[in-house]
């Protein structure tokens, strides 16, 4: 008598059977479920997922390639407390822009005179609750798009009052989104369904294009 | 660097771009580069690691030596496939001079408990649980095979054993994964082996 081991099956989920193991195959269907369960394993470690390394991983690693003079050192943070600043005043501007205009809006005796591109936003006053998914979607994105303007706008002006602009640096930037997608890919990977994240990584994949489009046009110049 | 690396896409001109800028030490395109690879180099890493503080420590040898060799790349293949193998080698590099885990060979569970009918992420965490509980030779042969496609040949020379060596230990790696693994599935039944 002989036997076929659970070692043996799991040679069989990349060799070929011989006649002897494909007869004994064919005649226990439990062995084959088995079998197909070892190779739904493979198949299942083939697809696992990059993993995320813990938070601060790169600073330990910057510091490291600093000491060992791999790359040039630079003063933490520095740049990084001014680009958290200029978004939280953006943030801040914004919230306080729409709260503002809500407020007007509502009052009594307001005459309604808003400049031409802020009455051009979408039927603010004909489109109350979305009544459809298709509907809600359609005023989330037009909320996005007028956000983006708003900062757009926002920015200008900052840097108009500012004086000179400073140049963003398009590989610090890239930096950032790199460091986006991956955590986009991972999200995916493990809620391929969720539409908000789909949205949210093939929009930094956008951005990312974007920032190495700009990184290549300024090396080709 | 001589020459870009493979692929005529923009993305790769860019990377081939970074490549360059981080070879003059430029720690922003090294930054760049870390971004875009860490979640892979850190997945492999940690697999063959087995344990998450050693990982971090692999992590940032395996990130060093690739900095350090990033001058010799010369783009016969793509970079990330470069990075990964130097990724592969300065983990098992790791794991052989710490020795610490043969210890782990000595208890490892017949079964993980696992209720029925999981969701897909909680599948690939048990994976994840259960390779960190094979002994250490299987494991890394497992990852190396079934996780990251290295053929037997490939993986006989990254860890000095035979094609046949790795064979057999991928085949009683399938199967303790499978004996831990088992109560996942609809048919749970426990079939050791079969008469023929």
């Amino acid at each position: 008598m002989e036997r076929l081991k659970l070692e043996d099956l799991a040679r069989l989920v990349d060799e070929q059977p011989t006649p002897q193991e494909q007869a004994v195959l064919d005649g226990d269907p439990a062995l084959r479920r088995e079998l197909e369960s070892l190779k739904g394993q493979a198949r299942a470690l083939r697809n696992l997922p990059a993993i995320l390394p813990p938070p601060g991983g790169w600073h330990e690693l910057e510091q490291e390639l600093v000491t060992t003079g791999l790359i040039r050192g630079h003063v933490p943070g520095a740049g990084i407390w001014r680009k958290w600043m200029q978004i939280a005043a953006a943030f801040v501007l914004f919230i306080g822009g729409t709260a503002f205009g809500w407020v007007t809006a509502a009052a009594p005796g307001f005459d309604g005179n808003v400049p031409e591109q802020a009455s051009a936003s979408p039927d603010a006053s004909t489109s109350a609750t979305p009544i459809s998914l298709d509907e809600a979607r359609t005023a989330v994105e037009e909320a996005e798009r007028e956000w983006r303007r708003a900062l757009r706008q926002h920015q200008e002006l900052f840097h108009a009052v500012n004086g000179q602009q400073q140049r963003r640096d398009p590989v610090a930037r890239l930096a950032g989104l790199e460091a986006l997608v991956a955590a986009g890919e991972v999200a995916v990977q493990e809620s391929p369904d969720d539409e908000f994240i789909n949205v949210l990584y093939v929009n930094a994949l956008m951005e990312r294009q974007q920032a190495l489009n700009q990184i290549s046009l300024e090396a080709w110049h | 660097m001589n020459r870009p690396p493979n692929g005529t896409t923009g993305s790769g001109d860019m990377e081939a771009q970074l490549i360059r800028r981080a070879c003059d030490g430029d720690g922003r395109a090294v930054r760049a580069l870390y971004d875009r690879h860490a979640p892979r180099v850190f997945a492999v890493v940690r697999r063959i690691a087995g344990d998450d503080d050693l990982a971090q420590d692999y992590a940032q040898e395996a990130w060093i030596r690739a900095i350090r060799a990033l001058p010799t790349f010369r783009g016969d293949a793509r970079f990330s496939t470069w990075l990964h193998r130097i990724a592969v080698n300065s983990a098992l590099q790791s794991v052989r001079k710490a020795k610490t885990r043969r210890m782990r060979e000595v208890s490892v569970p017949d079964e993980i408990a696992v209720a029925p009918r999981m969701g897909d992420a909680l599948l690939k965490r048990k994976l994840e649980e259960s390779m960190d509980l094979l002994p250490d030779g299987m494991r890394k042969v497992l990852i190396l095979h079934d996780v990251e496609g290295y053929t037997h040949e490939e993986i006989g020379a990254a860890l000095g054993v035979t094609a046949g060596t790795s064979k057999s230990q991928l085949f009683k790696a399938r199967a303790k994964m499978r004996r831990m693994l088992r109560g996942f599935e609809p048919s749970p039944k426990e079939v050791e082996a079969w008469s023929v």
